[in-house]
């Protein structure tokens, strides 16, 4: 079979099971409030009436891309230096561990301290979420390395910068751009947890408010959907990226 | 590197455009000045979408009518904790908030500088039960699950108050606290006997038709006071007449509210649709059936009633005691309820 | 003898080697009194059992690894760590994959304007064989290519010396003897010094002039077998097959394979 209709055959195959399957349990369960694929089908098309999907989707993408290009321009860099000097593994590493698990919602209340309700906050929680698997990927990265690529590197005499330029950043980036790729799913996840902050615009906010205006659990999917798609979109992109020849090779044969 | 440059180039084109985007359509970067005399910056008022704050939002909308300006920037929050954070950690920003009494206690014994200057409304609570449940007064609770909004509700005291009276304790019920939004649905799915939080979401379960009243407050303890409006001491001491016009402000449109139905219908209607994103025939409906439900007159807060309160609260456990009247209280801004005139507005048809 | 020590590129004197053991305060042996010396030009295989410590002793000649007693010399001084003149040739994986095969192979000639630098990579990727595959990643070449890859990289920076590390270990018999025959071209055009470890005889046979034969571990050299005949060797030749049985009986066992380990 062709690659290319496998690829697009198979998922809408089985996209099409999913909706029915919904559809026939919400109307089996005679359920009066969880909507229906139709339903939320036109609570979309309401959003988009209204002219707020697009300003939602725009707003939630905002936030997302401070915080998580935050995270990177910080996190890669630390990761790296983490992974490289080992009196910085010890000093910080433990603290990273201490941090990481904590979710963002529990940072909410230092957010609002902080930054109030403005999109500081939101951004805040996001680039809190997404730091951290960053970090973490780029220092086992370093870690990781082939020892190989080392010795060649400095048998050819590089040492210090030169040294982290043209030998241990192009070895370790696969590693990092997988990091990134689960980072920016962190970050989209968060989404939601950081607009529940009193700001008025995004899919998250769309998700909250819709379950505080009464009944519209339409919406309240319809949001959902929105940010599973945009999150499929997302990690698409980003698989891209690994096609890049900097780092294919360090993907495995298939 | 070709990735690393690429990368760089795509993200940063990305960034401006999404900002642009954002900044157009969100932030209304590009959109024309409205109204609002030059350089004048307005404080945030918090609100929660609930009737018991209605004052808040028609305050702003009848001003912005009449005088074409901004009194004051209503902020709306899903949830208490962030109203409450937002009030604590940036009172420069927000030095006002629509806040439940004993919370506005309770923080006060906590040493936030906060001060009630008026109240919000009286009655506008409810407790329901689900219409086929044999549930017909409050002894019937025993036993039974009863959802609330939080500890610092005035809800919980008033269950406490109603099962003292029937001779039982907070003990004989289950309580669970529920973020009001989702009381309704958890009535109808019966996961919980008993629901309680203001308006509109008792009215909810009533207008679709699997709720039954048990009591509303009005009829257990007339007068009930909910939320206050409550305002940072130190937007007291250098903003006074910004505040003193909030609060007459917020007094002359709860005349107006009960002034007639026909003003509470257009208020239902500009409400729900400006201001809390619900459907307008659930205000309507809560504003109007029965007309007392909720009223917003007489609102000047009196030492006897908060003192009532402080008992109570001290006795189920929730305050410490440490708060009085004159601590929590600054009632030199509340005009007298005889004196308050509502304005001459009329929603243009 | 001192004429001859003027000529000797690489001398190694009494040299012993420890590692820390499992249990703390063990230490396993791997070298112990081990001499050596190579001319420059010379073509050397060290061969030995498996495990014996070959490999350790080319790092330490190559200056990744110290050693816990005695002395390295080479072209005229201690070895205190590697030296961009005298190049590790690894036996799999020394090759960066981020870069093309021309990236690689001008890898330690940045320094040089790019004119130059484009002839000598040119010159060398021909040299090895890879006309055509300039713009091509490691991933896309074969083991046998990737190693050539290798060698090319370290001509082009125009080391002295160089040590390689069963180089042709990883490859099939075929690409085998075409790479030791490729290897041989080259040294004879370059006239480079080259110490290469290896557990296969016959490749030692095939193309040193000397074979030093290892003990087992801890590890000494205990004979040397002079290989005097001309290149490209004869593989039925007397002189190969006895060179060849010499260093099985040397190492314990007979002609056909087995005997003693």
């Amino acid at each position: 079979m062709n690659r290319r209709v496998l690829h697009i055959l198979l998922p809408l195959i089985t996209g099409v099971l999913f909706l029915t399957v919904w559809h026939v349990a919400v109307k089996m369960s005679g359920s009066d409030i969880f909507p229906t694929p139709r339903h939320v089908l036109d609570g979309l098309g309401e959003l988009v009436r209204q002219g707020l999907l697009l300003k939602y989707v725009v707003a939630s993408l905002f936030r997302v891309s401070w915080g998580f290009i935050a995270a990177v321009l910080v996190g890669v860099p630390l990761g790296l230096a983490l992974g490289w000097f080992r009196p910085a593994y010890a000093a910080l590493n433990p603290f990273i561990q201490i941090l990481r698990p904590i979710s963002p919602i529990a940072w909410i209340p230092v957010a609002i301290l902080w930054f109030g309700v403005k999109d500081t906050a939101p951004v805040f929680l996001i680039f809190l979420a997404s730091v951290f698997p960053i970090t973490v990927s780029s220092m086992a990265a370093v870690q990781n390395m082939q020892q190989v690529y080392l010795r060649a590197a400095q048998n050819f005499g590089l040492g210090g910068l030169e040294l982290f330029r043209r030998v241990i950043f192009p070895a370790a980036l696969p590693q990092i751009i997988t990091g990134i790729r689960i980072a920016l799913g962190v970050a989209w996840l968060v989404v939601v947890a950081a607009e529940m902050i009193a700001v008025n615009s995004g899919l998250g906010y769309l998700i909250i408010d819709a379950r505080n205006a009464g009944k519209r659990y339409d919406l309240v999917v319809a949001g959902m959907v929105m940010i599973g798609l945009i999150g499929l979109v997302l990690d698409v992109l980003v698989r891209r990226l690994e096609k890049f020849d900097e780092v294919r090779w360090g993907y495995g044969q298939r | 590197m070709k990735l690393i440059r690429t990368l760089a180039i795509v993200l940063t084109v990305w960034l401006l455009g999404i900002t642009a985007l954002h900044g157009g359509l969100n932030l209304r970067w590009f959109a024309k000045r409205t109204g609002g005399s030059a350089g004048e910056k307005t404080f945030g008022v918090g609100f929660l979408p609930v009737t018991c704050h209605l004052t808040c939002p028609v305050t702003h909308y009848i001003n912005k009518e009449m005088e074409g300006r901004d009194m004051f920037q209503p902020m709306r929050f899903s949830g208490w904790p962030e109203l409450k954070e937002m009030f604590i950690g940036r009172p420069k920003d927000m030095p006002a908030a629509f806040i439940l009494a004993p919370m506005a206690i309770a923080l006060r014994e906590q040493g936030v500088k906060i001060k009630i200057v008026h109240l919000g409304h009286r009655d506008g609570s409810a407790v329901m039960v689900h219409k086929d449940s044999g549930i017909f007064q409050t002894g019937d609770l025993r036993g039974k699950t009863v959802a609330v909004p939080g500890r610092y509700a005035n809800q919980r005291l008033i269950i406490y108050r109603e099962l003292k009276k029937a001779g039982m304790t907070i003990d004989d019920v289950k309580i669970v606290e529920m973020p009001p939004p989702d009381m309704p649905a958890a009535l109808l799915s019966r996961s919980v006997d008993a629901i309680t939080s203001g308006e509109p979401f008792m009215g909810q379960t009533e207008l679709d038709g699997y709720g039954r009243t048990l009591w509303q407050a009005k009829d257990v303890w007339p007068g009930f006071i909910s939320c206050v409006l409550a305002v940072h001491e130190d937007a007291i001491r250098d903003h006074r007449p910004e505040i003193q016009r909030l609060v007459n402000g917020i007094a002359a449109s709860g005349k107006w509210i009960d002034e007639s139905m026909a003003h509470r219908m257009d208020a239902a209607q500009f409400v729900a649709t400006n201001y809390y994103n619900q459907n307008p025939r659930l205000l309507s409906f809560v504003l109007s059936k029965p007309p007392d439900r909720v009223t917003y007159s007489r609102l000047k807060p009196l030492r006897p009633e908060f003192e009532e309160i402080e008992r109570l609260a001290k006795e189920a456990g929730i305050l410490q005691g440490t708060a009085h009247f004159e601590d929590y209280v600054d009632d030199t801004f509340a005009p007298d309820p005889t004196t308050v005139n509502a304005p001459k507005f009329e929603v243009k048809k | 003898m001192g004429n001859a020590e003027m000529e000797n590129i690489i001398t190694v004197r009494d040299c012993w080697m420890s590692f820390a053991g499992k249990e703390p305060g063990a230490e396993v042996h791997v070298l112990e009194r081990v001499n050596l010396e190579l001319a420059q030009g010379e073509f050397v295989c060290i061969v030995g059992p498996s495990g014996c410590g070959k490999s350790t002793l080319l790092n330490i000649v190559g200056g990744f690894l110290e050693e816990t007693r005695g002395e390295v010399n080479v072209e005229g001084a201690l070895v205190n760590g590697p030296d961009p003149g005298r190049i590790f040739v690894f036996q799999e994986n020394g090759v960066f994959p981020w870069l093309t095969v021309e990236q690689n192979i001008g890898f330690g000639l940045l320094s040089r304007l790019a004119a130059e630098r484009d002839e000598r990579v040119r010159h060398y990727i021909a040299m090895v064989g890879l006309t055509g595959f300039e713009k091509s990643y490691p991933r896309e070449l074969s083991g046998g290519m990737r190693q050539r890859v290798e060698i090319a990289r370290a001509l082009a920076a125009d080391a002295r010396v160089l040590y390689m590390d069963e180089p042709f270990g990883a490859l099939d018999f075929l690409t085998r003897l075409k790479m030791r025959s490729d290897l041989i071209r080259i040294w004879q055009a370059e006239k480079k010094t080259i110490l290469f470890v290896t557990h296969d005889i016959e490749e030692a046979v095939q193309l040193a002039d000397r074979v030093l034969v290892m003990t087992k571990r801890p590890a000494t050299i205990q004979d040397e077998v002079k290989i005097d005949l001309p290149r490209p060797r004869d593989l039925d030749s007397p002189g190969y097959l006895g060179a060849r049985d010499r260093i099985f009986s040397i190492m314990g066992m007979d002609a056909h394979g087995g005997g003693a380990a």
